[in-house]
């Protein structure tokens, strides 16, 4: 190789060189990226700050999927959880097997009721849903979206715990589980005695 | 005799130079008062609840109206609207019944209290002491006495002003020779 085809190439065989080092860090970075989305723990519902918390639960009335009906009103001296949920949402897929958990371990009389309100779902695919993770409590159909404006809901899945007083006392916004429903219902109880 | 009565042509009174931006605050003026009165209030029920659509926030959107939004809630509240415009409500009082839902921010504008008094209050009070600068600045300027010139600078000037005369005249000479 004579001396200026030397020359010619050692910069060539820089960019080479350079360009195996980009494709390697951009690989690296890739990658954790990656691991870091598996790993990451599953969305957890939140607790939000609303107008409607403190304020009476705006009644919650009409057709369940069941085919029957359903008035908060007649639920007044229990606690109530409002559960606004949609087939299509991804994280109420993630939050339905805790809600039968919590459902079931609130099943004896008088214990705290659950209520779900399809949120911007067809019927026939929300009751598929329900039947699908053996959900039983009743979910009632909000064909005009007008219960869950009365409720400032943004997006499903959302949350609403109702006092026997019929005062909305927490709104969590995101999947719930049965143990963080637990949680915000002990709170909730030690804040109204 | 001062600066800008020098610079001011004879027998001109002095506010005849401010009548240029008179005029213009004027045409200011009177733009804004028309343009934000312009139209008056909606006439029909839909028009009225078109206008309030347009500055309500699509809570399930990102940062557009429910009048511009097809998503379910948008939909919702343009019923809730149209239904609370027909029961003859004001536009403050279907304001109040969603924020009372969704909090403050369902507004696209804001209310005109507290912190977000500056969002309103801030760019016409930038703009009035904008304004008020800018005239004290030009003010200034004219009212400003002119540096003194030196005798040095004088001949300075002559002599230059003396240069160019011969420097054209020779120009022309040689343009206009045979």
């Amino acid at each position: 190789m004579t001396q200026t085809e030397g020359a010619t190439a050692r910069p060539e065989l820089r960019r080479r060189h350079t360009a195996r080092w980009v494709a390697g860090v951009i690989l690296v970075v890739g990658a954790a990226l990656v691991a870091l989305l598996a790993t990451s723990p599953p969305q957890s519902a939140t607790e939000v700050d609303t107008p409607l918390v403190g304020q009476a639960a705006p009644d919650i009335a009409g057709a369940t999927l069941g085919g029957g009906s359903f008035d908060l009103a007649a639920l007044r001296g229990r606690w109530v959880v409002v559960n606004f949920f949609a087939s299509w949402c991804p994280p109420c897929q993630q939050e339905e097997p805790e809600l039968v958990a919590f459902a079931y371990a609130h099943r004896s009389p008088g214990d705290a009721a659950l209520v779900g309100v399809v949120f911007d779902d067809a019927a026939s695919s929300a009751h598929s849903f329900m039947q699908s993770t053996g959900a039983s409590w009743p979910a009632v159909i909000d064909p005009d979206g007008q219960l869950a404006l009365n409720y400032g809901v943004r997006g499903p899945p959302e949350t609403f715990i109702v006092a026997p007083d019929g005062t909305v006392v927490v709104h969590l916004d995101g999947p719930v589980t049965a143990a963080s429903l637990d949680h915000w219902l002990v709170l909730a109880k030690q804040g109204r005695s | 005799m001062s600066a800008s009565s020098a610079r001011r042509s004879p027998g001109r009174p002095g506010w005849v130079g401010w009548m240029p931006w008179a005029a213009l605050a004027v045409v200011v003026g009177v733009a804004l008062g028309v343009g934000s009165t312009h139209g008056g209030p909606p006439a029909t029920v839909a028009e009225r609840a078109n206008a309030i659509d347009a500055l309500v926030r699509c809570p399930s959107c990102d940062g557009i109206s429910v009048a511009d939004s097809s998503a379910s809630t948008a939909v919702a509240i343009r019923q809730v609207v149209l239904t609370r415009v027909r029961a003859g409500q004001t536009d403050a009082q279907i304001d109040s019944f969603l924020v009372s839902r969704y909090g403050p921010g369902i507004l696209l504008r804001p209310p005109v209290q507290g912190w977000t008094a500056w969002v309103w209050l801030a760019p016409p009070a930038v703009l009035a002491g904008a304004v008020v600068g800018l005239v004290a600045v030009l003010w200034r300027r004219r009212s400003r006495a002119p540096a003194p010139v030196s005798a040095d600078d004088r001949a300075l000037v002559q002599r230059a002003l003396a240069e160019r005369a011969g420097a054209g005249r020779a120009g022309s000479e040689v343009v206009t020779a045979p």
